[in-house]
């Protein structure tokens, strides 16, 4: 059985076409990359798969059920700063497992640490979220939704706000939390480069009402394991000029319509 | 910064009270309109033993206080419920918008109708003036918590009622805070109007009774009195305010 599906699931605002029919299935533990120009629906469609919105028709499936509510098996790293300020650095981190029965007290603690460390903000855990940068504020979110320990992640630019070298380091710790742990990831990005790093598969999308443009598996070309080395490679330089190709054609059906 | 503003704004009511006492002394105006304020503070004073101020003051802070807290804490979970639930608010927010705009002063008689001239009056005209408001006030605050606070909830797996007691609340409780020390502010108002109607105690009271007497120094230090209770009380909400909800600053 597939594990998570899209079963032509449309979206519409009104009289606002988002998502026009849209069939996509993932596997468990792959890392799908939605690459598209900004307010396309990419968003949107994600944002179904967390329960947060309802298609408009179809439905989207895990392991057979369809998804009706949100819960604690998907998780979602938001594009704006989430992180809760009348809770620390910490708190917030420690807030993502407030709800797991699952783990004792000082399991709790031990987790807390541990992500605050891979995100970088061991040194910030007393700190109030309102008083760090928002770079910081975002990993704060991202530790937060790591916390809470669900089986699909569902991050909207997440790494948008923060430094090269920060992106890069969490691009690759994501990767390898997907592949260590099993977790299925839908990552929605305009950033070529990053969809191309990052994902097993990458779904270009044309401009709105989203529809898939390309499909590119990435994994199929320059295989599962990423490092850093990679991105200066002939077959990732391929790769992202590829997808660039297809998005830069997004942009011509724009010069199309005008 | 905080040093300079505290500075200025001495400076400023200094000035402002220099400038009255010379008006007053000039004899530009009769002392029994508006006498100077060394007058109405040597009043003040004496009203302390005179005319028991500090029991009447205390008497209508009891009053302001036993009001305010029985309306807050009535309308605080309904208003977080009208907020929160779109059925709870279609249902509340007619009556109580309808109630809000009704004068206080209007319902006097009906309160004395209802609850006699003793303290029951006084309760309810501003639990009346105060509650109504408070209950939209709470309200609007619940929703204007961000929508990103409550999906980082929901996908961490907060049920629904959760959200209410740990995303709403500890979200919107520094404007809720705010808007209670506005409203307590308000119960003055209404306290003053229901001393003067009704009652024999009290600042409201004693105000009307040295009106009466054409005594303009009492009547003025009875005013006077009053603003040094709010004055005080909001200094004190504000300090709270900052020691409690230090995590918004940056």
């Amino acid at each position: 059985m597939t594990y998570l599906s899209f079963d032509t699931v449309t979206k519409r605002y009104g009289k606002t076409e988002v998502v026009q029919p849209f069939d996509l299935d993932v596997a468990e533990g792959e890392l799908v990359a939605f690459l598209g120009p900004s307010g396309c629906g990419k968003t949107t469609l994600m944002r179904m798969v967390g329960g947060l919105e309802a298609p408009s028709s179809g439905c989207i499936m895990l392991r057979g059920e369809a998804l009706t509510r949100p819960d604690r098996r998907r998780g979602m790293v938001f594009q704006s700063y989430s992180a809760f300020p009348w809770l620390t650095v910490a708190g917030n981190v420690a807030y993502g497992m407030r709800y797991r029965s699952d783990l004792s007290a000082a399991e709790k603690r031990d987790q807390v640490a541990h992500f605050l460390d891979l995100v970088g903000l061991t040194a910030f855990a007393d700190e109030w979220p309102n008083r760090i940068s928002g770079g910081m504020r975002q990993r704060v979110a991202i530790a937060r939704t790591l916390a809470a320990g669900s089986d699909i992640l569902l991050m909207d630019e997440p790494f948008g706000a923060l430094d090269a070298q920060r992106r890069e380091f969490l691009q690759l710790e994501l990767r390898r939390i997907q592949i260590d742990e099993g977790k299925t990831v839908i990552f929605v990005t305009h950033d070529v480069e990053e969809a191309a790093f990052l994902a097993d598969r990458v779904i270009v999308f044309t401009r709105r009402p989203a529809r898939i443009l390309a499909e590119v598996d990435v994994t199929a070309r320059i295989g599962a394991s990423r490092t850093l080395e990679m991105r200066e490679g002939s077959g990732f330089f391929a790769l992202r000029n590829e997808l660039l190709h297809h998005v830069r054609s997004t942009a011509s059906q724009e010069e199309d319509a005008v | 910064m905080p040093g300079q503003k505290a500075i200025i704004g001495t400076a400023s009511t200094l000035a402002l009270l220099l400038v009255w006492e010379l008006v007053s002394r000039s004899g530009m105006v009769q002392d029994k309109f508006l006498p100077a304020p060394s007058t109405v503070l040597y009043t003040l004073g004496s009203m302390i033993y005179g005319r028991d101020l500090l029991y009447h003051a205390g008497i209508s802070t009891l009053r302001v206080w036993s009001a305010f807290l029985m309306a807050a804490a009535m309308a605080v979970p309904i208003g977080i419920l009208v907020g929160s639930f779109r059925p709870v608010g279609a249902a509340l927010e007619p009556i109580v918008d309808f109630i809000r705009y009704l004068p206080v002063p209007a319902l006097v008689p009906l309160s004395i109708i209802w609850f006699g001239v003793g303290e029951g009056t006084k309760i309810f005209l501003l639990w009346l003036g105060t509650f109504f408001q408070l209950v939209l006030l709470v309200a609007d605050d619940v929703r204007r918590v961000p929508v990103e606070y409550h999906e980082a909830a929901m996908t961490v797996g907060a049920p629904g009622w959760r959200r209410l007691t740990d995303v709403s609340l500890p979200a919107m409780l520094p404007t809720l805070v705010d808007n209670m020390r506005i409203t307590l502010g308000w119960c003055w108002t209404y306290l003053i109007i229901a001393e003067i109607v009704a009652a024999n105690s009290g600042l409201g009271f004693v105000i009307w009774q040295a009106r009466r007497f054409f005594q303009t120094p009492e009547v003025m230090a009875g005013v006077v009195t009053i603003g040094i209770i709010g004055l005080a009380t909001d200094q004190l909400a504000r300090a709270l305010h900052r020691r409690w909800f230090g995590y918004l600053t940056r």
